[in-house]
């Protein structure tokens, strides 16, 4: 059995799926032991509903990118290991990254046909413990620093957290919308006018899309929009994606890029 | 006697149920490639890994520095594990959390926001963790879809698509406070256009502007009464 065929084994599928089975069981102790402690305090569980139902059907469409992610990197490392990468502790744009990165290391092309058995245990490697430093500091200060902000939360003063945290997610947002301007008029070079459209005009439409579902959610007998207004804006700006990119058709799109997406399933390009 | 407080015995078990299960993956994790080694028959090479980590791993190790600072108060204690354990903060724990926070009509650094955050993010992975397993179960039939050039433009945009609808409903009440971020933003992308591959680490000056603004315009609030 050569490498790939060994990598797509019935064995990595056991060892990674056992992990993620671990961590979705995770999951479920902490969603158990929330949903009991908010009812132990008092907290309406319509309201806990309202919050399982939004992030269920938020989650779905990155959660499908998500899967992309495993696809582009199937190529060259198999399907089960991309696939435990990106379910636990990973990060789309990472992944990859890394991957590339750690692949130059040890002297290969992030390629099926070359990869080996050694450079794909060092692969898989470095892909973990790159990115454990979270967890790691999580382990060691999530307790002291989260005792911290809770008492400031709780204090009987105005407290200046809650807006702190709208304003750094204010922040977050503009960073992206500003990217997104920034690489439509300076695209490759500084005011080059040669930049892709697309993402800024999807992100256009999803918030027309998420104007007019809060809009209708507040029409008598659609208050159940309120939960999945988040959710519908994405998929109104993502179907407005393939129109954008049908009128601006960008370098290695349309056929190229199912070219090139045929050639990461092979594993014979470079990510 | 007094009663125990029920949410301070849940604080509790909820850091150590998250301190061992964050361990035991930590130890999963790495130890998986060691496995995997001895299945296929060939060791990692250490000495490579560790040139790979310097090479690649240490600007991911300030990232997570950061990351872990910058997030967790939007998380709270129990998201931040499980946020941790499971990744994709960006473009999806954070804004699930911050949604649902907002939806419950909860505030930061509260108990009910350490409930909402805990139940967002658990909800959030368990559905990735689905829609992942349904995936890579239906890959071949799937692959035509998912890989569809039709479609494909679709799913290459769903970041932009998420911060678009973020966009509206952050901005919209808070127009002033968003304007300066998103100006600085815009003027450094269109005039350092290599800083679009650094959009996660510009995040911060983004971030500290607004708060900034917000701690001006909070004590003006305050001493106007």
């Amino acid at each position: 059995m050569n490498v790939m065929a060994r990598l797509n084994s019935g064995t990595m599928y056991l060892i990674c799926g056992g992990i993620i089975a671990f961590v979705a069981a995770v999951c479920v102790i902490f969603a158990l032991r929330a949903w009991r402690a908010g009812k132990a305090i008092g907290m309406d569980t319509s309201v806990m509903l309202k919050v399982i139902r939004s992030s269920a059907s938020f989650s779905v469409l990155p959660a499908v990118a998500i899967l992309l992610g495993v696809i582009a990197l199937s190529g060259a490392l198999g399907v089960p290991w991309p696939w435990l990468r990106l379910s636990v502790i990973g990060a789309l744009h990472y992944e990859t990254q890394v991957a590339h990165g750690a692949a130059e290391q040890v002297g290969i092309e992030l390629a099926g046909e070359a990869m080996t058995a050694r450079a794909f245990s060092t692969i898989a490697l470095l892909m973990s413990a790159c990115i454990m430093w979270g967890m790691v500091l999580n382990l060691f200060f999530n307790k002291k620093y989260s005792s911290t902000l809770r008492r400031r939360g709780e204090s009987k003063g105005p407290s200046f957290g809650d807006t702190a945290m709208t304003a750094m997610f204010i922040g977050l947002v503009s960073a992206y919308i500003g990217s997104y301007i920034g690489s439509l008029i300076s695209g490759h070079a500084r005011f080059d006018l040669a930049g892709d459209p697309v993402p800024l005009l999807c992100a256009a439409a999803a918030a027309v899309g998420m104007m007019i579902f809060t809009r209708l959610s507040k029409v008598k007998g659609l208050k159940w929009l309120e939960d999945f207004s988040l959710a519908l804006a994405m998929l109104a700006g993502m179907a407005a994606a393939i129109l954008f990119r049908i009128l601006f058709p960008a370098a290695g799109s349309g056929a190229e890029a199912a070219a090139e997406s045929a050639r990461l399933m092979l594993g014979g390009v470079t990510l | 006697m007094t009663m125990k407080d029920p949410y301070e015995s849940y604080t509790k078990k909820t850091h150590l149920i998250g301190r061992i299960a964050t361990l035991i993956t930590l130890c999963l994790l790495l130890g998986a490639p060691f496995v995997i080694g001895a299945y296929l028959g060939a060791m990692p090479d250490l000495g490579a890994a560790a040139r790979g980590f310097i090479s690649v791993g240490l600007v991911w190790t300030v990232s997570s520095v950061v990351e872990f600072l910058v997030y967790l108060p939007m998380l709270g204690s129990g998201g931040g594990y499980l946020a941790m354990i499971t990744g994709n903060l960006i473009n999806m724990k954070i804004p699930c959390a911050v949604n649902s926070r907002d939806l419950a009509g909860v505030k930061a650094g509260t108990k009910e926001n350490e409930i909402v955050s805990t139940l967002s993010i658990a909800v959030s992975s368990l559905v990735t963790v689905l829609v992942l397993a349904a995936g890579v179960l239906l890959l071949q039939p799937l692959l035509p879809v998912l890989e569809s050039p039709v479609l494909r433009p679709a799913f290459d945009q769903v970041v932009p698509a998420l911060f678009g609808a973020m966009a509206f409903k952050y901005y919209r009440g808070h127009l002033k406070l968003a304007l300066w971020p998103l100006l600085l933003m815009s003027a450094l992308f269109i005039l350092v256009p290599s800083l679009k591959s650094q959009t996660s680490i510009m995040i911060l000056p983004s971030g500290a502007l607004a708060i900034l603004l917000a701690w001006f315009g909070w004590k003006k609030e305050r001493a106007a009464g």
